[in-house]
């Protein structure tokens, strides 16, 4: 066979792995010293997951175009100094989100090292301040810039990147809650390419509104729960942004049907219009004006008061919506949503969430007139039964999520319909309470491609159940079976099948003990994310096998749980990646344990959760080396 | 006669007036004085350097030969004052001198007393008479004193008046030091009261006030008010006002008039008290507004400027033509950069100096973020510049505690692993012992951690062999998850 395969040349080669899908790419890598050269050239993306292995890959993969260390602990500005000179050239796309302890030093560094940076993704950095902005805008080839969460970033800071790199195309804002007016002015007045921004949760009033309308390429712009701006600052932008296409005023408290009036006035080409919750009623002058908007698409109106009239002369005019939101929306009724359905044939996303007087016949209608619904998100729906379910089984083909939380109707016969829909990705059915083993055998044998599962107290939930999910969903992600508390040992351990599973939500199932734990964490090796609060069972021999099998562990809950002071040590020194910890009520632990633990490990801890009065018995010098490397403690 | 009455009252009419006559006659006896203090100083006769009094000389011979008298007696004895120190036979002779000044001032007053009905002209005369003649009566009362000559050559402009003068001289001494000229520094009355001292402030504010509006701008048509320009010299004077009796200076009327209250009881009575204007003549004829012009040529706020714009009033002069054509004098005590030559200007800038810490890259700072921002948006190239406290990284500081925490309690954490990534990190039994051995809970000082089991740790690898193969007989090395996940582009 090898033979055979080295009469391909490398560049024939290149473009097979280029078809590959991604997971197998592993295994081309072992094929041959050939293959492996291969993918070495032609890998240009990649996550890493232990910053000790970032020069070595940096040299290996020459052609990165993507790093990926947003998950990656120990990530400093020590790491980043002794990265060589030429390794990461190439970098185009740097993502950094949660990097808390990397600092303007590092920063600069690593922004001078990818000397064609485009993209750069500072995220959830509750360090980023003005210094780090300093340093970040040394690249000034920067295009598209994420800044959520720096809380300590300012005006002073994003006027650093906005003069530094002035061909921004997309910059998103969110939560920098010490950006104001003066930093939104300079940034619209500086940066005239700007395709996107997203000033959501900002302290900005009218006056920012007045420099974005300015913006003449803005085709973006999100700006959800503004609580200062209101009508005026909305009519700035019915005669600015001739490009605008999408908007988000979503909980923009002062806005109100005027001004969202006002933008649909002002755009005929709006294509995205997402107004949940801050539009009270659609009235008849909203109606005449979105009437215009031929190529809507996206229509959120949540927490509007909507009539069966009003939806169907909605309808009528924007046949081309794909998306519509009108979840908690009162007067939404069969009728209407039937008209809905007749009318937007290509509606491929759904959000009837606590619409309590939708039943059945409108599912019909939906399911039947809409072949290409993807996403049908009916939470607290509690009209809704086995009939309903029936027609989503039997029409829609290709939908890929489904909620159906806190839905009472559904049952076992329900689960069944909605298992031949074969291409579901998301299943949600916490609080359903009438389903059983019997339903999740469905699921299990048939929705073979199911990534993420929500069990939610689903208190009919047995082991044999847990155990046909595990047996035929192999590729699940998501697995939520928080208080279903029929579940033992016998079922949890059926979990080790689910080898791609990251995420696992184990609280309070009292009857699951350490050999449960010990075999779920042994076949999950991927696991990232563990909740165990509450499992009060688990004893010392569980978390042991957690400690060293679950090495990829990041974020873990261990709340409630009678973890005793060598096993939390063992733990917390073994799992080199983790970096999000929650330890309240652990009764069984001494202070000197918490000490110990925490020392293990505070070199990668991002977050922590600890008992309140620990604060005045762990030692000053863990706390202050804590906080040193971006820590932040939560105290409970 | 009466075109000159008319220029001086428009001149100084709304500055200041008499008390006992019109506010005219009153304020050209100040500027007299004045000039004759002038006169004195140099030794000899001058025409007086203001040329307001020019006028008035040139046309009222009486009172110019009256002012020349007065000038001539008083120099000859201050010469003779100054030749020779102090003896008695000058003080007889300064004696003699008073008891005939006295006797003339006696004459003066019951020409007054008996003169019944007289025309301004002459009441004019009368009072200035009577002016000089005290003036030089206490002059000469002051020389008696054997301890006051060394006096007489310093303070220029006042010579004649040591008592008054050497206590501004102190008063404004003692403030210098303080660094604290508050403007009412003309307090110089031996025993200022409270009541002087707020006063005074009241006039201040009000007086600052005049000045920010004029900065406004106002738009007059030309020839709806008058404009009047007055000299260097005389904005420059440190004092407009002075004490007919005693000649002392004051910057403002009110001051005079609380210091006028200890001359005579005369001068306490509310008439005298009250502010000049209110009783300026009743009846008379509107005058036109008075603007003032400045008199450096060329100036926009000079009369001949083709755009002129006149300044509204006095203060507004004094202190456009010390801020624009002097030179700046008072130094920021706390930057010692900034100047002005207006020494409010400088408490103002002293009041904020050191508080702008908006700073741009180009090194300008500013008071207020929006300045700054005002200022990039206007300039190209131009960042904000971050200040440099807390310069030091946090990390760097963290990590140095941390290996000296490390250090002593003995245990070594990851901050050792990841100086030299071993490539069998990711091996489960390396792993284990990096992680377990070197935490040696004996070196350790945590009182009350014995209570672990110890053997655990001592053999801690084959303990947790048998364990992981009991459990579930998986080799962590094949299963490690790699050190990279595959994603795709």
């Amino acid at each position: 066979m090898s033979l055979s395969l080295s009469v391909l040349s490398e560049d024939l080669l290149a473009r097979v792995y280029g078809f590959l899908h991604p997971p197998c790419r592993k295994t081309w890598r072992l094929v041959s010293r050939e293959f492996h050269r291969v993918d070495s050239l032609s890998r240009t993306s990649i996550k890493i997951l232990r910053v000790e292995f970032l020069p070595l890959l940096l040299l290996k993969y020459p052609n990165l175009s993507s790093l990926d260390l947003s998950v990656c602990p120990k990530l400093d500005d020590d790491v980043v100094l002794r990265l060589p000179s030429n390794g990461a050239v190439s970098i185009k796309s740097l993502n950094l989100s949660r990097a808390t302890s990397l600092r303007a030093r590092g920063l600069e560094t690593l922004a001078r090292l990818c000397r064609g940076l485009e993209r750069v993704d500072v995220s959830h950095c509750w360090g980023f301040g003005d210094r780090e902005a300093a340093a970040i805008s040394v690249a000034a080839g920067l295009r598209e810039v994420r800044l959520d969460k720096c809380l300590s970033l300012s005006d002073v800071g994003l006027a650093r990147i906005v003069l530094g790199c002035n061909n921004l195309k997309k910059i998103s804002l969110k939560w920098c809650m010490e950006i104001s007016d003066l930093g939104i002015d300079l940034l619209c007045k500086k940066c005239k390419n700007l395709r996107s921004l997203d000033v959501s949760y900002l302290k900005i009033t009218n006056d920012s509104m007045r420099s974005i309308a300015l913006l003449p390429r803005l085709e973006v712009l999100d700006m959800v729960n503004c609580p200062l701006v209101d009508d005026d600052g909305l009519e700035y932008l019915e005669n600015g942004c001739p490009l605008l296409q999408e908007i988000d005023v979503t909980r923009c408290e002062r806005v109100s049907l005027s001004g969202v009036v006002s933008i649909v006035r002002g755009h005929p080409d709006l294509q995205h219009l997402k107004a949940s919750h801050c539009v009270s009623e659609v009235s008849l002058s909203f109606l005449q004006n979105i009437k215009a908007l031929k190529h809507l698409k996206t229509l959120w109106i949540d927490g509007a008061r909507v009539s069966d009239s009003s939806l169907l002369t909605l309808s009528s005019s924007c046949r081309s919506l794909t998306d519509i939101g009108v979840s908690k929306c009162e007067g939404v009724t069969d009728i209407g949503m039937t008209g809905l359905a007749r009318n937007c044939l290509n509606l491929k996303t759904l959000n009837l969430a606590c619409c309590g007087f939708v039943t059945d016949a409108a599912i019909c209608a939906v399911t039947q007139s809409c072949r290409n619904l993807e996403t049908l998100k009916l939470e607290s729906c509690h009209m809704i039964t086995e009939k309903g379910l029936e027609s989503i089984g039997c029409y829609s083909k290709y939908l890929q999520e489904l909620d159906l939380t806190d839905c009472y109707g559904v049952n076992d016969r329900g689960l069944e319909y909605v298992s031949k829909c074969s291409n579901l990705l998301s299943l949600k059915l916490g609080l359903c309470t009438n389903i059983s083993d019997k339903g999740m055998f469905h699921i299990g044998s048939k929705c073979s491609k199911l990534l993420e599962l929500d069990l939610y107290r689903c208190s009919g939930l047995g082991d044999d159940g847990l155990a046909a999910i595990s047996r035929g969903c192999k590729s699940l992600n998501r697995l939520i079976i928080s208080y279903c508390g029929e579940l033992t040992d016998t079922g949890v351990e059926q979990i080790r099948q689910l080898e791609n599973l990251t995420h696992l939500e184990l609280r309070g199932l009292k009857n699951i003990t350490g050999a449960g734990l010990a075999a779920a964490a042994c076949g999950c090796k991927k696991l990232d994310y563990l909740d165990l609060k509450k499992c009060e069972n688990i004893d010392d021999s569980g978390f042991w096998a957690l400690a060293y099998f679950a090495r990829n562990l990041r974020q873990i809950n261990l709340c409630y749980c009678s973890v005793s002071d060598t096993a939390l040590c063992m733990l917390m020194s073994n799992l080199s990646r983790v970096q999000d910890v929650d330890l309240v009520q652990l009764n069984r632990l001494s202070v000197e344990g918490s000490e110990f633990a925490l020392r293990a490990c505070c070199n990668r801890l991002k977050k922590l959760k600890l008992f309140a009065p620990l604060r005045f018995l762990l030692s000053s010098e863990l706390l202050e080396m804590l906080h040193a490397r971006g820590c932040r403690i939560r105290w409970d | 006669m009466e075109t000159e009455d008319d220029l001086c009252q428009n001149n100084w009419g709304n500055s200041s007036s008499s008390k006992l006559r019109e506010p005219v006659c009153f304020t050209s006896q100040h500027k007299w004085e004045d000039a004759s203090i002038l006169d004195y100083e140099m030794g000899m006769e001058e025409e007086p350097a203001l040329q307001v009094f020019d006028h008035m000389k040139a046309s009222s011979g009486q009172e110019h030969n009256n002012n020349n008298n007065g000038g001539q007696v008083n120099v000859d004895f201050l010469q003779g004052v100054r030749a020779q120190a102090w003896d008695p036979r000058t003080m007889l002779s300064n004696l003699s001198f008073m008891e005939e000044k006295i006797h003339e001032l006696q004459d003066l007053v019951h020409l007054i007393v008996g003169g019944g009905r007289q025309d301004q002209q002459q009441q004019q005369h009368i009072t200035t008479d009577l002016t000089s003649i005290i003036i030089q009566l206490i002059s000469t009362a002051g020389s008696l004193l054997p301890s006051v000559k060394h006096n007489m050559s310093t303070a220029p402009g006042s010579a004649l008046f040591p008592y008054p003068r050497e206590a501004n001289n102190l008063a404004s001494q003692t403030l210098n030091n303080n660094s604290n000229n508050n403007l009412a520094q003309d307090f110089d009355l031996p025993k200022p009261t409270i009541v002087q001292e707020r006063e005074s402030h009241v006039v201040e504010e009000h007086e600052m006030k005049d000045e920010d509006d004029v900065e406004e701008g106002e738009n007059l048509p030309p020839g709806s008010y008058e404009i009047l320009q007055l000299e260097k010299e005389e904005i420059l004077a440190p004092h407009t006002h002075f004490c007919t009796i005693c000649g002392k200076g004051f910057k403002r009327d009110a001051n005079l008039r609380m210091h006028m209250r200890g001359h005579g009881d005369e001068y306490k009575t509310p008439a005298a008290l009250a502010k000049p204007n209110k009783e300026a003549v009743p009846g008379s004829e509107p005058t036109l507004i008075k603007r003032y012009s400045c008199p450096f040529p060329g100036c926009k706020r000079n009369k001949d400027h083709k755009k002129f714009q006149p300044l509204k009033t006095i203060l507004c002069v004094k202190n456009h033509y010390k801020r624009t054509h002097c030179d700046k004098s008072f130094t920021c005590s706390r930057c010692h950069t900034k100047k002005f030559s207006v020494i409010a200007d400088l408490k103002t800038h002293e009041k904020h100096c050191g508080k702008n810490k908006w700073l741009c890259s180009c090194g300008t700072t500013f008071s207020r973020k929006d300045k700054l921002f005002g200022h990039i948006t206007l300039f190209q190239g131009h960042t904000p510049a971050i200040p440099l406290e807390e310069s030091k990284p946090s990390a760097q500081r963290g990590s140095s505690a941390c290996e000296n925490n490390t250090g002593m309690v003995g245990f070594n954490l990851g901050s050792a692993n990841q100086e030299s990534p071993q490539p069998g990190f990711m091996d489960g039994k390396m792993s284990f012992e990096e992680s377990f051995s070197p935490l040696c809970f004996d070196t350790c000082n945590f009182g009350g951690f014995h209570e672990f089991p110890r053997p655990m740790f001592d053999d801690s690898e084959s303990s947790f062999q048998m364990l992981i193969s009991s459990a579930c007989g998986f080799s962590p090395r094949n299963g490690g998850g790699g050190s990279v996940s595959n994603t795709s582009l």
